[in-house]
């Protein structure tokens, strides 16, 4: 078969089918349009002011390492002005998050930009070494996911940035959506697709520019450019369980290419369409408090284990019979409601922003999710564990992380 | 052994053996009937309460001569002969539609006998039967949309009879998934036009619980999240008709429970052709892998398949006064307001896009994917 010429320049021998939309194209072409449609994302949700500084999520896989080459080139240009710097959180993996991190260490001297490690050691007094010795394989990524979110925005306070970017993608929007629907998660569907997520009860704002950026594309374009990516997963991952979603979202894309994109666009239409009241504090002013509690970390983002989906039919049932239960009382025939009632009026639960009393963290409960975890590790912590830096025997639990906190910060000034 | 005997009885009269099992109670096929037939009512009160001092409501009930829908008229038609009997207000009136199986599906169902047996077990009702293609006669514009929205893969010939016309648009359209698409919204068009010829306020539509979240998803995955307030939720829909879903607290199994009671619909109903066992996933269609889905998902976790249509249920409807809308199936075009998202920026641009929404130009016949 004679090569197929580029869709794009028709001139170069096409090597790349886009698998967002099944164009041939040269490799020159594809890295151009990639880039291209990262800057229109930029461009049209103006997610970037000049002189901003930006802190880049790193954590040396594809989506972040690719995030900072885009962002490095567009940068260049188009001349955005922006201060860029690289944040990584080690969580304290040995045999994963060692390795990764050597790879983010390369990728500030390719790249050229000041790099930032912050450890959940340091952070919280436990690595997820110690973490998965306390509480398991099985529900470890709960309490990675809930750490990590804590401390990327403590990471960039610290470096005195109010931006962070991280590498989500078109395939990990889409998934939450999926799942949000699945779960009956209004308020998580109103927030899971927009593009910033920012609060007045936090500095930080986050952002994902890749959130139109297909899964495969992303490792095409680190392919084709060469660049130097970490692709083993978690080690802890493959015990998490592969949740419903995502095995539906490849389905789909099987069917329909674009299927990805139709539901971030679906996703984006019905965010605005859910009740105000069950949004929070407005859509401008969500926090994405714990967005991502039930996630993990980026290659679990989005998916649940079996158990959750199991004691959620559980739930759901007992409220279905309890509902048989209920006495209906009738109005007395002089009160008639007119059929126009709209799907509104529907009983629906808000959520409220507060401080977490002990870490000062944004949380919707009293106790930040962070803390009363950490309480659950500290209460069941063996006495003779051996502890290098960070004594905790003899102080509150609760004071923990605002001590722990205090020192990093110390430390970075 | 009389100890024997009561654990055979209903749960509910306590007076006949049970039959069934409906979420694990034991009933009798009367009280099973009289429980499936409650869930249906209390969604569609509103409609009686309204009917009883003022002009009585018309309804329209499109029957496919499935299993859903058939199960949903004899309900209505049930409670209408009971209250009849007993001297109390109806409420609302009924009209039945039947679009001719054989003119939508390709595999040309033959389906006189059950039309038959419809007239014949329902003879108090209006039902009124029209092929597919007699859009062009309901729709008078859609000969232009169609033109417009198949483009240069779809070329029309007005000399031919409008079946082959509209076969002729249906086979310009590539995938299993638009075809589906493009037929679903064909037919809503068809359906919403007859109920306003006929005067009808609301239509009442025979999905399921299940038949809804699996359209949620599919909704979802096809671009079409907007629409999902009015194709999934009771509410008004674009062309001033009123949608409801009164079967939308039932699955799918309780309603063929339901058929399997009922001697008088088991010469009415087309049986659900069995899902084809060795299908690629790749040559299944958006709404059938979603329905797929649901059903295996369903016998695990009936719950959580129940919850997506209640959740898409709570979604406010768009306040789009004045807002252009598709030209082929009435959504919105671009964005919901609020939604700042650049998705429909990321769509191929051509000129199309300013009459068809973003759903449509998916299914359109020359999208290459």
């Amino acid at each position: 078969m004679a090569p197929t010429a580029c869709f794009n320049c028709k001139e170069a021998r096409a090597v790349i089918i886009r698998p967002k939309n099944r164009h041939k194209l040269c490799r020159a072409c594809f890295i151009k349009i990639f880039e291209t449609e990262v800057h229109e994302t930029i461009i049209g949700t103006n997610l970037f002011f000049p002189g901003e500084r930006i802190a880049i999520g790193a954590s040396g896989g594809k989506d972040s390492t690719v995030l900072a080459a885009v962002l490095k080139t567009l940068n260049e240009r188009y001349n955005y002005g922006l201060d860029l710097c690289l944040l990584s959180i080690d969580e304290g993996i040995r045999g994963y998050r060692d390795d990764s991190l050597e790879t983010v260490k390369r990728n500030a001297v390719q790249y050229d930009m000041p790099l930032d490690i912050l450890g959940y050691s340091e952070l919280y007094g436990w690595t997820m070494d110690q973490v998965v010795e306390q509480v398991g394989k099985k529900g470890n990524c709960t309490y990675c996911g809930v750490f990590r979110r804590q401390a990327l925005d403590r990471g960039a306070a610290r470096l005195g940035i109010n931006h962070v970017v991280t590498g989500h993608n078109a395939d990990d929007v889409a998934e939450t959506v999926m799942m949000n629907l699945l779960r009956g998660d209004l308020p998580r569907l109103s927030r899971g697709t927009s593009i910033v997520t920012s609060s007045d009860a936090s500095d930080i704002k986050r952002s994902k520019p890749l959130k139109y950026a297909y899964e495969k594309e992303i490792v095409l374009y680190a392919h084709h450019r060469q660049l130097d990516y970490f692709t083993t997963e978690c080690i802890y991952s493959p015990e998490a369980f592969r949740g419903s979603a995502r095995t539906l979202i490849k389905d789909l894309e099987k069917i329909r290419p674009s299927s990805i994109l139709d539901i971030v666009k679906s996703g984006e239409d019905m965010a605005a369409l859910v009740p105000a009241e069950v949004r929070g504090a407005g859509k401008s002013k969500q926090s994405g408090v714990e967005e991502e509690s039930a996630g993990g970390c980026g290659s679990q983002n989005g998916r649940t284990s079996g158990g959750e989906m199991a004691a959620m039919e559980k739930q759901l049932t007992e409220n279905d019979a309890s509902e048989a239960l209920e006495t209906e009382i009738k109005l007395p025939n002089g009160a008639r409601v007119k059929p126009n009632r709209g799907p509104t009026g529907k009983a629906v639960k808000a959520q409220t922003i507060k401080h977490c009393e002990r870490c000062n963290y944004i949380s919707s409960q009293r106790i930040c999710k962070a803390c009363t975890l950490l309480d659950g590790l500290n209460r069941n912590r063996p006495k003779t564990a051996i502890e290098v830096g960070v004594g905790m025997e003899d102080e509150e639990s609760s004071s923990t992380l605002m001590r722990q906190m205090e020192r990093a910060q110390l430390s970075a000034t | 052994m009389p100890a024997k005997e009561l654990n055979n009885l209903c749960m509910e009269c306590k007076d006949a053996e049970f039959e069934l099992t409906v979420r694990k109670r034991q009933l009798c096929s009367l009280c099973f009937k009289r429980f499936i037939a409650h869930k249906v009512q209390s969604r569609l009160s509103v409609y009686r309460a309204f009917g009883l001092d003022g002009p009585k409501t018309q309804l329209l009930l499109p029957v496919s001569l499935g299993v859903s829908s058939s199960v949903l008229l004899h309900i209505l038609n049930t409670d209408r002969q009971h209250r009849l009997d007993n001297g109390r207000p109806v409420g609302y009136d009924f009209k039945i539609l039947v679009i001719e199986p054989s003119t939508v599906a390709a595999t040309g169902v033959p389906f006189d006998q059950n039309y038959e047996a419809l007239q014949k077990n329902f003879p108090m009702h209006t039902i009124s039967r029209i092929p597919f293609h007699s859009i062009f006669d309901y729709v008078p514009e859609m000969e232009g949309i169609m033109k417009e929205y198949g483009g240069s893969k779809f070329i029309d010939d007005s000399t031919r009879s409008n079946e082959e016309r509209l076969a002729a648009f249906r086979a310009s359209i590539s995938t299993p998934t638009s075809r589906t698409d493009v037929d679903t919204v064909l037919l809503t068009r068809l359906i919403v036009e007859f109920a306003k010829k006929s005067g009808c306020e609301s239509i009442i539509w025979g999905d399921s619980d299940s038949r809804l979240a699996a359209k949620a998803l599919a909704g979802v995955a096809k671009g079409r999240g907007a629409s999902l307030t009015w194709q999934v939720s009771d509410g008004m829909s674009p062309w001033g008709v009123r949608f409801e879903y009164p079967l939308r607290d039932l699955y799918k199994a309780e309603l063929l429970q339901y058929e399997s009671v009922c001697a008088e619909l088991s010469d009415v109903v087309i049986p659900d052709q069995p899902p084809s066992e060795n299908v690629l996933t790749k040559n299944l269609s958006i709404d059938e892998l979603m329905l797929r889905y649901v059903q295996n998902q369903g016998a695990k976790y009936p719950g959580v398949m129940a919850n997506v249509a209640r959740t898409a249920n709570k979604l406010n409807p768009s306040a789009s006064d004045g807002a252009p809308t598709c030209a082929l199936c009435a959504s919105l075009l671009g964005n919901v307001k609020g939604n700042s998202g650049v998705t429909v920026a990321n769509q191929a641009e051509d000129n199309h896009s300013s009459q068809f929404c973003y759903g449509c130009m998916r299914s359109r016949p020359d999208e290459l994917c």
